[in-house]
């Protein structure tokens, strides 16, 4: 199996969209039995698997900011934190090493800056913005966004998008056929008609 | 599956490597021939009950694709350098599973126009390419292009394009109905003066020869078809191969090596079984079809003492002249819904920009398409790159889904012979064999069409109403599906891998015939005319084996 190295070269968004797939990439090398364990009871289980109570809190928290909740359903709704939980024991454990090292950055420089302050998870929602700006640009962030969107729109027997919620925020119908008209610009599309030729 | 059975130790008429778009169409041709053939596939057999919208699965966890975590790769593109492992990123992909590439292509079917056979006569060189005319012609090729229209299935209108070749049938399905994205292609080109028409998809319009039509589902970029209404050989080719009781398919058997005898003759092929056990599989002749990447990596890793370049390697040609097609995008989002997840990707191109003009001060040319993009999650993906990527401002651009479309601008790559796919010198794969090297670095021309055609398809899109335009950025590539121009044709074997029947210049009864056959990119979807190739090939040698010339 790869090793995954150093966070910022194996873990950044960058990276990965250079690829032309995305995470894809990334993800790929573990396509293991455990893929299948880890996404049986994806929703039956409240147990925490990979993070502990705190990490979840701090992911939790990191990835409502990322697609927050408003008037309708986020990341938090979505059981993005979960995905990422099941993920790290299962198709995402190569990168397990990785993401709790880069949590544990995370949270020892959030405190370092707030000696005495509250937890990140239980901070004001302004706060938590505002502290997330300051460090949206490291390969902990990127790599965390690129799984938030992961969760929020891979099928739900991953563990997240529950309920469907993702696809419910994108507007993505989960169903295995259609009839047009599929759009409003094609509702009432007169027909092709063939043009002259031109040489 | 349903085919016979041959033993390794008695040899076959033909042994076929690889299953895919040429592969499959070789060995259908063969079997209906009468001639005794076996297919062997390194990947699974799949049937439609394996086949799910699980996007996480097939572009994320290598579902179906080359596998690095078994299969890796290294790239560099500087061929001064040392290629380092791309660890999760392998540069070149392709499906591995019986139907290859055409089991989750996007099934794009349009033919290379005449021009593409005879460029470099009508332009001249290009310094410092391989940049030659094909040894074929359009019109030699023409039969074989209906022939894929036909046997395959393809849905078009003919006639709808002023830009395209002759063709001596129309279609044999009518169009795919026409999505919001073609609808707008369709009104902002014309707006221009530009000739767009019904794209031809190798994907039924409607029921055609034991297969359903489309249900527009939307999964066929990276996906296998559930309905089977995508061309895929595994769908077509295949069960008519082993329909004929002369074809055996064997999935799981990955080719390691192609022998030789003392007469310099191809004996049969060496392949690994899932446990790793080494088989021989003895035939009267070979026919390599395993993509542009792992056929020049086969007759590579088939060095011995009498070939100690690798097989059919008298030119040194053998993998190089690698060739992607650079495709540019251009994403663009409209006041009201279009819905693109919903059928197949493409209903409208247009090829006014294909013939490359020497007036631009680049070679090259291209066509334009409307299509999604990828569905939900890698297209969520993509736009982070492409303005706020998390808070309330992101969750609006997700918003947005329904009413975003791509323009994808296909174009072409210039033969570079330092552009290729070799044996990387230390890393190998999971059973022990050398891993393949890459080395890839867009010509300045290939970025510049890019560029161009990306402007068009800008214009297009302003001009069709759209509320945001957005350009993807112009990047080396280090990716692609695309694997081209690796054993290239031609009728100097100074300079040329196969000859124009995909003979190999230097052993007479083994054969070449895929993506790697190609002498210039076209202007992307390959498919087509590699599939034409492999029919042609097909007749020229089953007439070469009945005359006992293999």
């Amino acid at each position: 199996m790869p090793d995954f190295g150093d966070l910022e070269t194996r873990f950044s968004r960058r990276a990965l969209l250079e690829a032309g797939v995305g995470i894809a990439a990334i993800l790929t090398l573990c396509r293991s039995a455990a893929v299948h364990a880890a996404v049986t009871e994806a929703h039956g289980s409240t147990e925490w698997r990979f993070f502990s109570a705190s990490e979840a809190r701090t992911v939790d928290a990191i990835v409502a900011q990322i697609i927050p909740t408003d008037k309708t359903p986020g990341a938090r709704e979505m059981g993005v934190a979960r995905f990422i939980d099941h993920g790290l024991t299962g198709f995402l454990a190569p990168l397990a090493v990785a993401f709790r090292a880069g949590l544990a950055d995370f949270e020892a420089q959030y405190h370092s800056r707030n000696p005495q302050g509250q937890e990140f998870a239980s901070l004001p929602p302004a706060r938590q913005i505002e502290w997330l700006q300051q460090v949206d640009h490291t390969p902990f962030f990127e790599s965390l966004q690129q799984l938030t969107v992961l969760g929020a729109l891979s099928m739900p027997k991953y563990g997240g998008n529950r309920d469907g919620l993702g696809w419910q925020l994108i507007g993505f119908t989960d169903q295995h056929a259609f009839a047009p008209p599929f759009g409003y610009y094609d509702r009432d599309y007169p027909g092709f008609s063939v043009p002259e030729p031109v040489r | 599956m349903t085919g016979r059975h041959y033993e390794d130790s008695s040899p076959v008429d033909f042994v076929v490597v690889g299953s895919g778009a040429a592969g499959g169409v070789i060995a259908r041709e063969l079997a209906i021939g009468g001639f005794s053939t076996v297919v062997l596939e390194q990947g699974p057999r799949l049937t439609p009950a394996n086949f799910e919208h699980d996007e996480l699965k097939y572009w994320f966890l290598s579902g179906i694709t080359n596998n690095p975590a078994r299969s890796p790769q290294t790239f560099r593109a500087d061929p001064s350098t040392t290629a380092v492992p791309t660890g999760m990123r392998p540069p070149l992909v392709y499906a591995r599973t019986v139907g290859g590439s055409s089991t989750h292509f996007t099934a794009n079917y349009w033919r290379f126009h005449e021009i593409d056979f005879v460029e470099r006569s009508r332009l001249g060189s290009i310094a410092g390419t391989g940049f030659e005319d094909w040894p074929i012609t359009y019109a030699e090729l023409e039969p074989y292009y209906t022939k894929v229209d036909w046997d395959i299935g393809v849905s078009g209108l003919a006639g709808a394009s002023p830009f395209d070749p002759p063709r001596s049938r129309p279609y044999p399905m009518p169009p795919l109905p026409v999505k919001s994205s073609g609808v707008l292609l369709e009104r902002g080109a014309r707006k221009l003066g530009l000739h767009p028409f019904p794209a031809p998809m190798a994907i039924n319009s409607q029921p055609y020869r034991g297969r359903p039509g489309c249900v527009h589902c939307g999964f066929c970029h990276g996906f296998a078809c559930e309905v089977q209404a995508k061309a895929a050989t595994l769908f077509n080719m295949i069960p008519e191969a082993e329909a004929t009781g002369n074809c055996e398919i064997r999935p799981n058997s990955y080719v390691v090596r192609i022998d030789t005898n003392a007469r310099g003759r191809a004996t049969g092929v060496a392949y690994l079984d899932t446990q790793g056990r080494e088989h021989f599989q003895k035939a009267r002749a070979v026919v390599v079809s395993a993509n542009g990447a792992e056929t020049p990596r086969l007759l590579l890793a088939s060095a011995s003492s009498q070939f100690p370049d690798g097989l059919a390697n008298s030119s040194g040609l053998v993998g190089k002249y690698l060739m992607f097609n650079y495709s540019s995008r251009v994403s663009a989002a409209f006041e009201h819904e279009l819905n693109e997840f919903k059928s197949v990707q493409v209903t409208r191109i247009l090829h006014d920009f294909y013939d490359s003009d020497p007036k631009r001060g680049f070679y090259g040319g291209g066509g334009l398409d409307a299509r999604i993009g990828p569905q939900p999650a890698f297209w969520a993906q993509r736009l982070s790159s492409e303005g706020p990527s998390w808070g309330a401002a992101f969750k609006e651009r997700l918003r947005e889904f329904p009413r975003s479309m791509q323009v994808a601008c296909h174009g072409t790559s210039l033969p570079v012979a330092a552009n290729s796919v070799s044996l990387d010198p230390t890393l190998k794969d999971a059973w022990g064999r050398p891993a393949l090297r890459v080395t890839y670095k867009d010509h300045p021309d290939d970025l510049a069409n890019a560029r161009f055609l990306q402007d068009r398809g800008v214009e297009i899109m302003e001009a069709a109403g759209a509320q945001r335009v957005i350009r993807a950025a112009i990047r080396a590539q280090s990716f692609s599906v695309h694997l081209l121009g690796t054993c290239r044709m031609g009728n100097d074997p100074r300079t040329s891998v196969v000859d124009r029947y995909h003979r190999t210049h230097d052993i007479r009864n083994l054969f070449v015939c895929d993506g790697s056959s190609l002498v210039t990119s076209g202007r992307g979807q390959p498919t087509m005319t590699i599939q034409a190739l492999a029919f042609r090939a097909a007749d020229h040698i089953g007439r070469f084996a009945r005359a006992g010339d293999i």
